[in-house]
């Protein structure tokens, strides 16, 4: 879905990238270096990465599941994380990888994964269009099976706020944006008209929260580690992994995993740590179940939902 | 039982005939509050206590049983055959077997179950249900991060190894773990589950007072009739349970705040108060159960037969339904499989996790929706006659050690069907109803003609 362009690059990694060697990278960029006005038609690419049992063991008790072997799709997505960032860290990237927000995420998974098992995984990004707050594009990772078959597509949706450059065409790749994940654009109204229904469960989240996501997933960003190193991050305090809130919506929301499925998540205000998060599961009866996430309201402050998760079968035939 | 032909290729036997098993009568210790009375001691010295007195009263010394089943529902990891420890400890034959139970409030319940059953299958004469469960000595545990560190630590072969492992211990893995106060798949405690049930229900703060303040009435008039002599023996220089409170009134009761449901933004008025929900207690109970002929042979008179038992569970993981509202499914399957309504029951005990717990019960089996909807019956499941409900109080009274507590029960039902039944000269019915963490339901018939 993703292999749109002809002109393609492919760059094969030897390895998934480390976290900490991809953001020094982007912050020592070169301040002079010049960002390019479009996505780089080029994809990152590992062959044969191996699905961790213990770090999927791990991901799964954080999520509160039991570690089956079946993976858990954001094993997946965590796992294709640094080589994202790796293409996003590139000098000539058209936008600053450091303060892009995470705004909606769509995991389609054809067949689950099952630990130990070789993996391919691509990634590209695409469709770098304007936005009332800056600039949005896609993060497209597939994940291969080592024969080639597509197992699944993770398609996350970054925000790089400030104004889009002069000139720049919307369609900057000439994409069709049909099966883009929703979510961008409509957080605002959203946001005022949100009225929460009777929470089914509640999540007290401590200060550790951030840390101990960061120790299954890798993703040490110092946003999430803790309220100092947030600080100097311009954040007020530290805040949760959103990917941690929706893998952990996944989890609660009881899929069936041997079933294909999609994933989808909304991120609107972040959760920050430690607090406390109401959460509501709708099951729509047929295999689906719908979640939301939000700060109840007080002392004059109106709900502010933190997030939107649905995970539907997706029985393709 | 039919003996259909194909049956014959089955390759294993199927008892020709159930025979009925009988409570005999019980004995367990007053209850106390935790870190009360019984602060001092253990699960094991509690279930002693409660079994040696149970030896005591029916005569029991140097008698080999078919097999004692007890349980803890906070249980040290240590205590892994608390039962048999503790049988060990009495003056049973000590070629008694004994085995751990555990399915949380219905442990006790389900000890009386697993008991009667080894009896109406033939497959022991006489045995002992019995539970212990202490608030003021739960287990507390550490870390799961220290935990599996002080794992790979033992498995450490050198001084390197050993220093490469304590050197990923962090200050916060040392904190010790309580038990945890909540569902592990909602967050949310089992109050503020029923504080969700009640607002749909609509059970009100009045309502709930009113039903605590008849439990401590009730019970303290069944310690002044002198019901619970012959069931409750002092320990610890406790002679009546520790948390009832005889002098209770509804003003007393009306000044206790709300302690579940405050949380919840989508409760306008929470109503759950430390009045109208039961404490955390310690505590053990025990009731002996036979086949008849071993009750003859030893000479007791059986109090009531075990009729029947069913269990049930709900789905309140996303809401469907609430967390403590399994047996107002398990009561409609067990009358139904007997032929009965609630109008032939004679006497019923529905476990007062919270006064709302047996509120919200009532209010279902009442309401047309849910029979139709979720009974799947033509109308509503009927009412309870509330005379004739937990009348020589409940656990809003006595206090709630969690696996205690089916044992307390079934023992006291059962003597007060008897002396009914006596009384009256016709069988009495009467029915247990117990709900448990984990959505879950266990229920019991029991029946006495009062010879």
């Amino acid at each position: 879905m993703s292999r749109v362009s002809t002109h393609e690059q492919v760059k094969d990694l030897g390895d998934v990238p480390s976290f900490p060697a991809v953001y020094a990278a982007a912050l020592t960029r070169r301040p002079g270096a010049k960002r390019s006005a479009t996505l780089p038609d080029l994809a990152h690419r590992v062959r044969k990465v191996r699905i961790d049992p213990a770090r999927a063991a791990a991901f799964d008790h954080l999520m509160g599941g039991a570690a089956t072997d079946l993976v858990h799709p954001g094993v997946l997505h965590v796992l294709a994380f640094p080589v994202s960032l790796s293409l996003m860290a590139r000098s000539d990237f058209p936008v600053g990888l450091l303060g892009l927000v995470h705004v909606s995420n769509r995991i389609l998974q054809h067949r689950s994964v099952e630990v130990g098992e070789l993996v391919d995984v691509e990634c590209r990004t695409r469709d770098l269009r304007p936005h009332r707050r800056g600039r949005l594009f896609d993060s497209v990772t597939t994940i291969l099976s080592e024969n080639g078959e597509i197992i699944a597509t993770d398609v996350s949706t970054y925000l790089a706020k400030g104004a889009a450059p002069q000139g720049e065409d919307a369609g900057a790749q000439g994409q069709s944006r049909d099966g883009r994940a929703g979510g961008d654009g409509s957080e605002r109204s959203s946001r005022a008209e949100f009225v929460p229904s009777a929470p089914t469960g509640r999540w007290s989240l401590d200060a550790g929260t951030g840390r101990r996501y960061a120790e299954v997933s890798g993703d040490a960003n110092p946003i999430h580690m803790s309220s100092l190193t947030a600080r100097a991050f311009g954040f007020p305090r530290a805040i949760a992994h959103g990917m941690y809130t929706a893998s952990r919506a996944f989890t609660e929301s009881r899929p069936d995993l041997t079933r294909p499925l999609q994933w989808d998540v909304t991120f609107e205000a972040p959760v920050t740590l430690p607090g406390t998060v109401l959460v509501r599961y709708e099951d729509d009866g047929d295999g689906g179940t719908r979640c939301e996430g939000w700060k109840p309201a007080r002392g004059g402050k109106p709900a502010r939902r933190h997030f939107s998760v649905e995970v539907t079968p997706a029985d393709l035939g | 039982m039919t003996d259909a032909p194909a049956s014959r290729s089955t390759p294993y036997t199927v008892p020709s005939a159930v025979r009925d098993a009988y409570v005999l009568g019980g004995n367990r210790l007053p209850f106390a509050r935790s870190g009360g009375a019984y602060a001092g001691v253990s699960e094991q010295d509690m279930l002693t206590a409660a079994l040696e007195g149970l030896v005591a009263r029916f005569g029991l010394q140097g008698a080999q049983l078919g097999e004692v089943a007890g349980g803890a529902v906070l249980k040290l990891a240590g205590d892994l055959n608390l039962t048999r420890e503790s049988v060990l400890g009495t003056p049973l034959d000590a070629r008694t077997p004994a085995i751990d139970m555990s399915k949380a409030c219905a442990t006790g319940l389900e000890t009386v179950t697993h008991v009667s059953n080894r009896i109406r299958l033939g497959q022991i004469e006489a045995g002992v249900a019995c539970g212990v469960d202490s608030a003021s000595d739960a287990p507390i545990e550490v870390s799961v991060r220290l935990r599996r560190l002080l794992h790979r630590l033992s498995r450490a072969r050198t001084a390197v190894q050993r220093a490469q492992v304590i050197s990923g211990l962090r200050p916060g893995d040392l904190a010790p773990l309580p038990p945890r106060n909540s569902e592990p798949r909602t967050g949310l405690s089992m109050g503020d589950h029923q504080a969700v049930t009640n607002a749909h229900w609509g059970i009100t703060r009045e309502a709930q007072d009113e039903l605590a303040l008849a439990s401590h009435r009730n019970l303290a008039a069944a310690y002044g009739a002198g019901l619970l002599d012959d069931l409750v023996t002092g320990y610890r220089g406790l002679g009546r349970d520790e948390n009832l409170r005889p002098d209770s009134s509804m003003e007393k009761l009306a000044k206790l705040k709300p302690v579940f449901g405050t949380s919840n933004p989508a409760i306008a008025e929470p109503t759950m108060t430390a009045g109208n929900s039961t404490p955390l207690s310690d505590g053990a109970s025990s009731v002996l159960v036979a086949s008849r002929q071993w009750a003859e042979e030893n000479g007791h008179a059986p109090l009531a037969r075990i009729v029947d038992t069913r269990i049930a569970a709900v789905d309140y993981v996303h809401g469907d339904e609430g967390l403590l509202m399994a047996p107002a499914y398990a009561v409609p399957a067990l009358l139904d499989a007997h032929g009965l309504g609630l109008e032939d029951l004679d006497l019923i005990e529905i476990h007062e996790a919270f006064a709302s717990t047996v509120l919200t019960t009532l209010a279902a089996w009442e309401s047309e929706e849910f029979g139709r909807e979720r009974l799947g019956r033509q109308g509503a499941f009927g009412s309870v006659d509330r005379s004739r409900l937990n009348i020589a109080g409940s656990s809003l009274a006595a206090g709630h050690p969690f696996a205690a507590t089916g044992g307390r029960i079934v023992a006291t039902l059962s003597k007060l069907l008897h002396a009914q039944a006596k009384q009256k000269g016709k069988v009495q019915r009467g029915l247990v109803s117990v709900c448990a963490a984990g959505g879950q339901g266990s229920v019991l018939l029991l029946e006495s003609d009062g010879k």
